[in-house]
């Protein structure tokens, strides 16, 4: 449980970096706010995809 | 003042062994109601993440939930009149993940209900605890420690775990093991030396010396147990989480990918018809009944009255490969009864009966007891004063009991060879006769027992063993489900050789001594086999904890049920036959439903992938005719929801068990579930499709 406190903590600022890093490439196809919510939901499906190799790593801690 | 509560275990009904069946549980009041309420409390995402499946689709439904509230948020060509189709989307997802909760609470609830019944037992009693100069003081139960000594009387409560230090007491054990009958409770024996917390001492007194201090004795061990084992997860479950993880990595990454690749085609599906996809692809069916299976497994091994230490314990007798059982309580009835004397040496009926009233006198085995009553209903008398000889309690390593007498005389009985030894060691010579005697029993499948009175040998009691009715048919059974079974005995080669041919066992050991028991345990793990084992005394303890599956019995001493990974509360050692099918049952259970989960999912590509691409020629694909793709998409998702609550009967209860073998058993189960799993979807998808259509809501 220790060691997920600091996950907990920089998930969310990776996240949320990758976004701001990722929506101004969407910025030609897409308006600003879906830009921003596509960019979301490309960090956020990474992120899921790396829970599950954490899972697959480390499946008695789940 | 005492007070006690009992626990209201489901209780097997004595008999037969194969007329035994489970039995209802009692009804448990508000189960459901707080299965229900768990079901929403498990919505919590941090509880969510520990079930990757499920997580998967908690993340989806949050999305589609959003998509709903704003249905331009991802795509600004999206409409209001989307936002029904996503509300729909959303409440099945919903539905999915409350389904999955309710599963794993209703099962968690079960063994939750389990350690309430066994903490109902700790109610806090007063004692009478023993001061040094022999005075007594009434003390709170929860100030006892371990080393002080306590008196107790006919009506208290036994307040804690204890060694019995003097004093012979009938004790009622219902409220541990729902067995109503009282159990003799004496100082200086093995088994029935020790008592345990919260059980009723029914006649005399007795002087226990406290063994556990308190929050360590035996029924906190038992709820911790059943309160703990829940969550640790068992290696198969550890395997099989692996593989869903897997599983469902694979599917989000084709599925992120399909965009794209859909977008190039021109047939760019909306985020929630992804969503929908994904959660068909990935196997929810068997991610959401995973957990629920493998408590319930615990559950149906409570059910027969057995605490397991772990999942995994039960887990590992769904693998066992050898059963290695006792003779005496599990092969055959436990009380042998003396049928005949047999003289030798010219000695007279009447004179070996003497001798043998002599030998017994002090034996309070039903064996022993049984001699008593023979010798007596032939007219013995008690050659000395009983109340001044001095027993001799038999041993595995003199194989030998009997009695000192007054002037010195001493009175034996025990397996021939080891009468043999003695007398000769007194001088005297062994009868040629003793031997025919010997075989002549043996042949008949008894049990022949020397008697001799210092230095001369006065016969054979011919002790009669009878078989366990339908143990021969459990073996069959076990034997078909490719177990072998060793009947472990301290008899004679040519007695263990009669019984084990008559009870179908396939091999024996007699003249067996307690590490003999270790002894063929580590000779078969060698071969890779993993063994099960019961025991009950502090010399069984180092085999218990050798085998892979150890089961104490109740009755047995603290160090027994210290070293077993399960204990089985009425003290039955034929159980052990019913705990490995139990076993065998969760492993093909979760077989069975991981079978059927990942084969369902074949229909929902026939529904969903049509409705996606029906522009790029996948129409074809739409073999079950649905309506619309709405209507396809939606039909599936409803399937995957109600399929989980249609399968938590079954998860629960266990696939019915048959004694087939692990091929058969494959055969037989790609056949029901794989084959089902295919095939029942798409009826099930097309009568919901219709269904949706008839209420027009897609």
């Amino acid at each position: 449980m220790a060691r997920m406190l600091p996950i907990r903590f920089w998930l969310p600022l990776l996240i949320v970096a990758g976004t701001l890093v990722v929506a101004p490439q969407l910025r030609p196809s897409q308006p600003p706010l879906q830009s921003h919510t596509l960019a979301l939901l490309l960090c956020g499906t990474v992120a899921l995809s790396g829970y599950l190799f954490a899972v697959i790593a480390n499946p008695e801690k789940f | 003042m005492t007070t006690t509560a009992r626990i209201q275990f489901p209780r097997m009904p004595r008999g037969p062994r194969q007329e035994r069946r489970y039995t209802e549980r009692p009804r448990q009041q508000g189960l459901v109601q707080r299965a229900i309420m768990e079901a929403f409390r498990k919505l919590d995402p941090r509880l969510s993440v520990a079930n990757p499946v499920m997580f998967v689709v908690w993340c989806g439904t949050v999305l589609c939930l959003l998509l709903t509230l704003v249905p331009n948020l991802l795509d600004a060509r999206a409409t209001a009149a989307d936002r029904g189709f996503n509300a729909l989307i959303s409440l099945t997802l919903l539905a999915t993940l409350l389904f999955a909760n309710f599963a794993e609470a209703l099962a968690e609830g079960r063994g939750k209900a389990q350690a309430d019944a066994l903490r109902r037992t700790q109610a806090r009693t007063e004692a009478r605890r023993q001061r040094p100069d022999g005075s007594t003081e009434m003390v709170d139960s929860s100030t006892l420690r371990r080393g002080d000594l306590v008196l107790v009387q006919a009506g208290d409560v036994i307040p804690a775990d204890g060694e019995v230090i003097t004093g012979v007491a009938s004790v009622d054990e219902s409220a541990i093991t729902g067995e109503s009958a009282p159990v003799l409770k004496e100082a200086g024996s093995d088994v029935a030396g020790s008592v345990t917390g919260g059980t009723r001492i029914l006649s005399d007194q007795l002087t226990l010396r406290i063994s556990a201090d308190p929050g360590k004795g035996f029924i906190d061990r038992m709820i911790a147990l059943v309160e703990g084992a829940e969550r640790s997860k068992t290696p198969n479950e550890i395997a099989l989480t692996v593989l869903l993880a897997v599983l469902t990595q694979v599917f989000l990454i084709a599925v992120a990918t399909l965009s794209p690749v859909a977008g190039f085609l021109n047939q760019a599906p909306s985020v929630v018809t992804l969503v929908a996809l994904l959660v068909a692809l990935i196997p929810t069916t068997i991610g959401g009944l995973l957990s629920a299976i493998g408590i319930a497994g615990m559950d149906r091994v409570a059910q027969f009255n057995v605490i397991a230490t772990s999942g995994r314990a039960v887990e590992a007798c769904g693998d066992v490969n050898t059963l290695i059982l006792d003779k005496t309580g599990t092969i055959t009835l436990g009380n042998r009864l003396a049928e005949e004397f047999l003289p030798v040496g010219g000695h007279s009926s009447a004179e070996l009966a003497e001798a043998a009233l002599g030998a017994s006198c002090f034996d309070q085995t039903p064996e022993g007891r049984s001699i008593v009553r023979l010798a007596e209903k032939q007219g013995a008398v008690l050659p000395f004063d009983a109340a001044s000889a001095s027993g001799i309690e038999f041993s595995a390593r003199t194989r030998m009991s009997g009695t000192d007498s007054p002037e010195g005389t001493e009175f034996r009985k025990g397996a021939v060879d080891a009468v043999k030894g003695f007398v000769r060691s007194r001088g005297g010579t062994v009868p040629d006769e003793l031997d025919g005697c010997f075989e002549q029993v043996s042949r008949l499948g008894g049990t022949p027992l020397a008697v001799c009175r210092g230095g001369e040998v006065f016969g054979v009691i011919y002790l009669k063993d009878i078989i366990k009715p339908g143990i021969r048919e459990r073996f069959d059974q076990l034997r078909r489900m490719g177990i072998r079974t060793v009947m472990l005995t301290g008899d004679n080669p040519i007695t263990a050789g009669v019984i084990a041919r008559e009870a179908g066992v396939d091999d024996f050991i007699a003249e067996a001594t307690p590490e003999d028991k270790i002894a063929v345990i580590q000779q078969e793990q060698k071969l890779g086999k993993l063994v099960a084992m019961t025991g009950d005394g502090s010399n069984d303890a180092p085999a218990l904890a050798q085998a892979n599956v150890g089961v104490a019995m109740n009755s047995g001493t603290q160090a027994a049920k210290e070293a077993a990974n399960m204990v089985d509360l009425d003290s039955d050692p034929t159980k052990l036959i019913d705990i490995v099918t139990i076993g065998k049952q969760l492993l093909i259970t979760r077989g069975a439903l991981t079978t059927f989960s990942i084969a369902n999912d074949i229909a929902k590509y026939f529904a969903i992938l049509p409705a996606l691409f029906a522009g790029a020629g996948l129409q074809a694909l739409n073999v079950m005719k649905l309506a619309s793709p709405k209507s396809a998409i939606l039909s599936a998702m409803v399937f995957n929801a109600l399929i989980i609550p249609a399968l938590v009967p079954l998860a629960l209860k266990g696939v019915q068990f048959r004694p087939l073998s692990a091929e058969q058993l494959l055969r037989r189960n790609l056949l029901v579930f794989g084959l089902g799993g295919v095939v029942a979807p798409f009826v099930g998808i097309k009568l919901i499709d219709l269904a949706l259509g008839a209420l027009r809501l897609v």
